[in-house]
């Protein structure tokens, strides 16, 4: 038995994951990162991206939209606006917000509409991606 | 005695009346499910944001950030102070929208200049009150703030921290509050205060015993400064809407006992009236009857 470590995943409207873990692999501003039992405490922002964790030797794959994850020596806690299994995630809807975002960007906008669409897009763009990556 | 024909009509206008009191209930109610579903499914997230901000805060070395910055160089009566209140956006849910307006109302008069103060008012029935306001303190209603309490969603709860952050960093706030319901069991709600910005870490990190807590630094990447910019918005959010969901909740759960109380004492009403409308009936026919006898006998 490999050495564990507690994990939350937990997302606004639901509890994703409470558990034990044995590795770990967020998406952090700038790279990847793997998180092993043990690690050092670290705090660090999540930009929308995939999410990985092995349980019982088997990875787990999930899709997070912003978010903050706290790691301790014995445990971690993830928390974030939307987490989903990469079988929940609604092709056609995240297809519909990504048409609608580049829509957007073509347009005048004001900086902050800007940066609004810009969010919409990468939300979108990493669900798609995520699905594709597991589906296809 | 009342007249029959008015005591028909008074019957009629209360049957026609509990039959609205009766589907504003049905109406509660249903939402409230709706309302308690998603109350449920965000308290978790709620509760453990709260939790893991104080230990991450716990373990956050000092930094300069923008907002932490209690600005103590502006005096007490300079500081310029925003509330986040929320509000119904409709009445006839028994005492909740006064309660609300009224705790707004004691905090706003602690402030020494009303000029400083600006209401951020959530749903319909507050702004409107403190609008019309024909009080010697008025204070700033910002007019440009609309958002409804129905079915909160987390990207209007996003649209508001964004506003307020952005109002903060430009020092047109130099202090955030929210104002809404909290509810303490089903039957029970109050109204509460949260500090919101500059982000407080008087109370955290402080031992029992009121020292300084020695705790093991954690590392931040890709540096303290950046991952609280980023953090203390989420913090915000989050915030912002688990008060919504829960004031939301509070709302339903109040209307639906006021509609509930209504309802009762329409019935009692109708049971009353009809009662005095049998006698009354009675009294008619006899009289009738009497005359009619008096009648009879005189013609003998």
């Amino acid at each position: 038995m490999a050495k564990t470590f507690h994990l939350d995943i937990i997302s606004t409207d639901r509890i994703f994951y409470e558990g034990e873990c044995e590795h770990l692999v967020i998406t952090a501003i700038d790279g990847l990162l793997g998180i092993l039992p043990g690690h050092e405490a670290l705090v660090t922002a999540l930009p929308p991206g995939e999410l990985k964790y092995m349980v019982n030797g088997r990875w787990r794959y999930a899709a997070i939209s912003e978010g903050f994850i706290q790691v301790m020596p014995e445990f971690a806690v993830i928390l974030a606006d939307s987490c989903e299994l990469p079988e929940e995630i609604d092709i056609k809807r995240a297809e519909e917000a990504r048409q609608r975002a580049e829509e957007k960007l073509r347009q005048k906008q004001s900086i902050v509409e800007y940066y609004h669409t810009q969010a919409a897009l990468n939300r979108a763009m990493n669900r798609l991606k995520i699905s594709k990556k597991h589906f296809e | 005695m009342a007249n029959i024909r008015e005591i028909r009509e008074r019957i009629a206008s209360i049957k026609q009346i509990l039959k609205i009191t009766n589907a504003m209930y049905l109406m509660a109610s249903s939402k409230l499910k709706k309302a308690r579903k998603s109350l449920e499914s965000t308290e978790p997230y709620f509760h453990k944001l709260q939790s893991t901000i104080e230990s991450v805060l716990e373990h956050t070395p000092h930094t300069r950030q923008l907002y932490f910055d209690r600005r103590s160089d502006i005096p007490e009566e300079k500081r310029k102070k925003g509330y986040i209140v929320i509000t119904a956006d409709k009445g006839l849910c028994g005492s909740y929208n006064h309660n609300v307006l009224k705790y707004t109302e004691q905090e706003i008069a602690k402030v020494a200049d009303p000029d400083n103060c600006r209401l951020f008012v959530i749903g319909q029935v507050g702004r409107m009150y403190f609008q019309n306001r024909k009080n010697s303190r008025k204070v700033s209603v910002d007019s440009e703030f609309l958002y409804t309490t129905q079915n909160p969603t987390l990207y209007r709860a996003r649209e508001i921290a964004e506003l307020l952050l952005e109002k903060f960093e430009k020092r047109e706030l130099d202090e955030v509050y929210l104002i809404y319901t909290d509810m303490i069991n089903s039957n029970q709600f109050e109204p509460k205060t949260v500090q919101l910005l500059p982000f407080s870490r008087r109370h955290w990190g402080i031992a029992p015993d009121g020292t300084l807590k020695k705790l093991p630094k954690a590392s931040f990447l890709p540096s303290p400064e950046e991952v609280m910019s980023y953090l203390i918005p989420q913090y915000a959010k989050g915030i912002i809407y688990g008060a919504m969901v829960e004031a939301f909740c509070c709302e339903q759960q109040s209307r639906m006992t006021a509609m509930d109380a209504a309802s009762t004492s329409a019935k009692d009403m109708i049971h009353d009236l009809s009662l005095m409308y049998n006698r009354a009936r009675q009294a008619a026919i006899t009289q009738e009857i009497t005359e009619v006898c008096g009648g009879a006998q005189a013609q003998d």
